[in-house]
């Protein structure tokens, strides 16, 4: 019953990550009509970018403010690539999967070439803080507290965003109807460059509290997670935003528990497994696609 | 009744890849006249909207807005401008309510929203009714009237309808061709572009006819409706 | 022969079968990744067989043929007519757990990785021979009534049904006759390298494969064959400072060939060009 309480714990702050990254996958899904696969690999690559700034300064504001601009710069750097895409190939989500991949797979290499000599980083310990919580097996970290409270507080934040201020009204009417929305003029790549800015917001601030949730980061973490995410976005149904809630914070617990109950190089496999057993029955996801 | 150009088309052609789509149009609206553009399914009326609206590439010809040349610009600028396009299939954001659609329609005009938002609702009271209601649960009709509603929100120069009474009870066209009246009586501009030819000579001050992509008559409605072409092709031979 | 030319002959063969085995279910629209896991799956099979077990080299191929048809056969039930991104991400699936399997299995080396596979006399030469039959197959189902099936499909989906072409088994087979070209690909793979690492089947070989079969164009089954050399050729002729950056050079130049070439280097049009008519449907539907 302990492990259960404290691997519950365990899931859903790191469910709380793989929520966001969902999110911000499936804002540019739906708004910008790609499958930006590379995504979760910007987030790791602002993980790098987190430790850094660790070397020069303990400053947590600086840090955060370094992590959120390397993740907003560098997303809406590659917008124009997918413009261009775009207009060569039509609004085709296949042709632009196969370019976020590239993008993927040229990061981790970049990552393991040129940053730290390819060899995984560790956070500093303080940052990922003492226990503030322990009672037998359960002990929760300050990390897992700013994973779990910082994850609310921005999936809140993301969502009265989007159904509660006039851009979020916007960004809903490209996802819906593009044409529609340019017709009664709404600016559509305007839009569309927002929705890779606040993708990117998204990004840098997850890239924190991941980096304190698991203390390390390597190249080849971005290839993981990115896997995860876009099995959990699948598993939700494509584009399917509340449902892409339920699936990240089910895929951490699911995790979590695989963890805690068995042995440690089988855990992700298991988890995979799972995904892999309701992508076959349901290959449309759980909660219908939306995109 | 000042008269001055609102909107002019000149010798515009638009080709979707091989095939012409629009051969060397003209037309003009003046301000506070409804135009009609009538003719069969496939005549290229809504080609022409949409190269008016920058939606379709203009490969040739002119389009001028207010004597500004608007040839080509990108949508949400000629909208901001002041044209509104209702489009065909009485469209709406299905998955959002129908305040969210007006304030929407509102996107370059926020600053009186509660007084357009008064307007609007005296024309459609129906409306009002369903301010919190999802566009998609709405009727036809209704979504038709929403459609033109969000439209108004941008206070247009000039109002554009594409196949009003397409998909609609012959009853609740009649409705709407009244509102729409209204509206030309408070100020508005209407180019029309229908295949219902009876009820939108009836309703215009002047026409186009069109044909595979060209003008092929033009005139005041009631020159046209006893013009024996028109009354043959468009009317019923025995009208 | 020396050995950089029999490792370039030996990649180009394999990674021409592999490219082929992307190619036919991306006929339909689906880009099958799965393949990868038949050809890790086949090629451990191959490695395990003729190492502990000492079975004939003709009857490994088939097995392992047999075994990429079965991995690919078993979810085309689901995945059949499948959004294109849902068998991606099925595919890449699969192969992290076989991956982890072989990782977790001392028996085949884990981690570690599988060596000592006996070598197979004029193993090369029966590659290409192998290769050149795959082909032939390959270009009697582009030329069959499923090939232009396909080329609908691809285009559009509700069409295609429209037509009366079931969709879904029209999938099925393409998937499956992926499957087997990469089990081919994966037991020529362990006799001709002689050792297997798990770590070999990463998203890094499905980058270095898109990116051959989209520079050489992936309508028609002959680009592949242009390409693949050329970027085989490309890794072992660069200083080897460049070369450990190979990773990059694919990703750069499958985004600047996706961008700038879209049909890739060798396109149906050329093709029709080069036999000097243009004709049929089918050509239609592709461009």
């Amino acid at each position: 019953m302990e492990i259960f309480a404290a691997q519950l714990l365990n899931g859903l702050s790191l469910g709380s990550m793989y929520v966001l990254l969902v999110l911000g996958f499936n804002l540019m899904l739906l708004v910008a009509k790609i499958i930006q696969f590379a995504y979760p690999h910007l987030v790791v690559l602002s993980m790098y970018v987190c430790w850094g700034v660790l070397r020069h300064t303990d400053n947590m504001l600086l840090v955060v403010l370094a992590s959120v601009a390397s993740c907003i710069v560098v997303n809406v750097a590659i917008e124009p690539i997918f413009r261009l895409l775009a207009k060569r190939h039509g609004l085709d989500i296949n042709v632009s999967f196969v370019v976020s991949m590239s993008m993927a797979l040229l990061i981790t290499d970049v990552m393991s070439h040129l940053l730290n000599y390819g060899y995984p980083i560790a956070f500093p310990t303080e940052w990922v803080g003492k226990s503030i919580f322990s009672s037998g097996l359960i002990a929760f970290s300050a990390g897992q507290a700013y994973a779990l409270f910082g994850g609310i507080a921005a999936v809140a934040a993301f969502f009265y965003l989007l159904y509660r201020t006039r851009q979020g009204r916007v960004l809903r009417a490209i996802s819906e109807n593009s044409l529609l929305s340019s017709i009664i003029g709404i600016p559509i790549i305007k839009t569309r460059v927002l929705s890779y800015a606040i993708a990117g917001l998204l990004g840098g601030l997850t890239a924190v509290m991941f980096a304190r949730l698991l203390g390390s980061a390597s190249p080849g973490l971005g290839d993981f997670v990115g896997m995860k995410v876009v099995a959990a976005s699948i598993l939700a149904g494509l584009g399917n935003l509340k449902g892409g809630l339920v699936c990240g914070l089910l895929l951490g617990i699911a995790e979590s528990m695989a963890i805690g109950y068995l042995a440690g190089s089988w855990s992700n496999a298991i988890a995979f497994m799972m995904m892999l057993v309701i992508m076959l029955i349901k290959p449309e996801g759980l909660f219908g696609i939306e995109a | 009744m000042k008269k001055s150009s609102m909107l002019k088309v000149e010798g515009v052609s638009v080709s979707y890849g091989p095939v012409r789509a629009l051969e060397n149009i003209s037309i003009e609206v003046d301000r506070r006249e409804i135009v009609a553009l009538i003719g069969a399914n496939g005549a290229g009326k809504t080609t022409l909207l949409k190269a008016i609206l920058g939606v379709q590439k203009v490969q040739s010809g002119k389009v001028l807005f207010l004597g500004d040349d608007i040839t080509n610009s990108s949508t949400d600028k000629v909208a901001n401008m002041g044209l509104g396009l209702i489009p065909e299939g009485h469209l709406v954001f299905s998955t959002m309510t129908v305040l969210e659609n007006l304030q929407l329609g509102a996107y370059h005009n926020p600053q009186d929203f509660n007084d357009n938002l008064e307007n609007v609702f005296e024309s459609f009271p129906v409306l009002r009714k369903r301010i919190h209601q999802t566009a998609g649960t709405l009727s036809g009709g209704e979504q038709q009237m929403l459609s033109i509603a969000r439209t108004l929100m941008s206070k247009p120069e000039l109002v554009m309808v594409d196949e009003l009474s397409l998909g609609l009870a012959p009853k609740v066209v009649s409705e709407i061709f009244d509102i729409l009246g209204d509206l030309n009586n408070k100020g508005y501009t209407i180019l029309l572009a229908e295949q219902n030819a009876k009820k939108t000579l009836e309703f215009a001050n002047r026409a186009y006819v069109m044909e595979t992509g060209r003008v092929v008559l033009q005139g005041l409605t009631q020159e046209l409706m006893s013009h024996p072409e028109v009354r043959r092709a468009y009317l019923g031979s025995n009208v | 022969m020396s050995p950089v030319l029999y490792y370039f002959l030996s990649f180009t063969g394999i990674n021409i079968l592999m490219c082929w085995s992307l190619y036919l279910p991306y006929r339909v629209g689906q880009l099958h990744y799965l393949t990868v896991a038949c050809m890790l799956a086949s090629a451990y099979f191959s490695g395990f067989a003729a190492r502990e077990w000492s079975w004939p080299f003709a009857l490994i191929v088939v097995v392992g043929i047999l075994i990429g048809i079965l991995i690919c056969l078993i979810p085309s039930f689901a995945i059949g007519d499948a959004p294109c991104f849902t068998v991606v991400i099925i595919g890449l699936t699969i192969i992290f757990i076989l991956k982890t399997a072989v990782e977790n299995s001392p028996a085949l080396g884990g981690t570690i990785g599988f060596f000592g596979i006996p070598q197979v006399n004029h193993l090369l030469p029966l590659t290409y021979l192998l290769v050149v039959y795959a082909g032939a197959v390959i270009y009697r189902i582009d030329h069959s009534r499923l090939g232009r099936a396909a080329s609908v499909v691809f285009v559009d989906k509700n069409t295609a049904a429209a037509l009366g072409i079931d969709v879904k088994r029209l999938g099925m087979f393409f998937q499956v006759a992926a499957g087997a070209l990469a089990g081919l690909a994966g037991t020529l793979y362990a006799f001709l390298i002689g050792g297997l690492f798990p770590e070999f089947f990463n998203l890094g070989v499905i980058g270095t494969l898109m990116c051959m079969l989209f520079a050489g164009g992936h309508t028609t089954m002959w680009g592949v064959i242009v390409s693949v050399p050329i970027l085989e050729g490309m890794q072992l002729l660069l200083p080897s400072a460049i070369a450990s950056w190979r990773q990059v050079i694919y990703a750069l130049t499958l985004i600047v060939i996706v961008l700038v070439l879209p049909g890739g280097l060798v396109t149906k049009r050329m093709l029709l060009r080069l036999k000097g008519k243009v004709s049929g449907g089918i050509s239609k539907c592709n461009n």
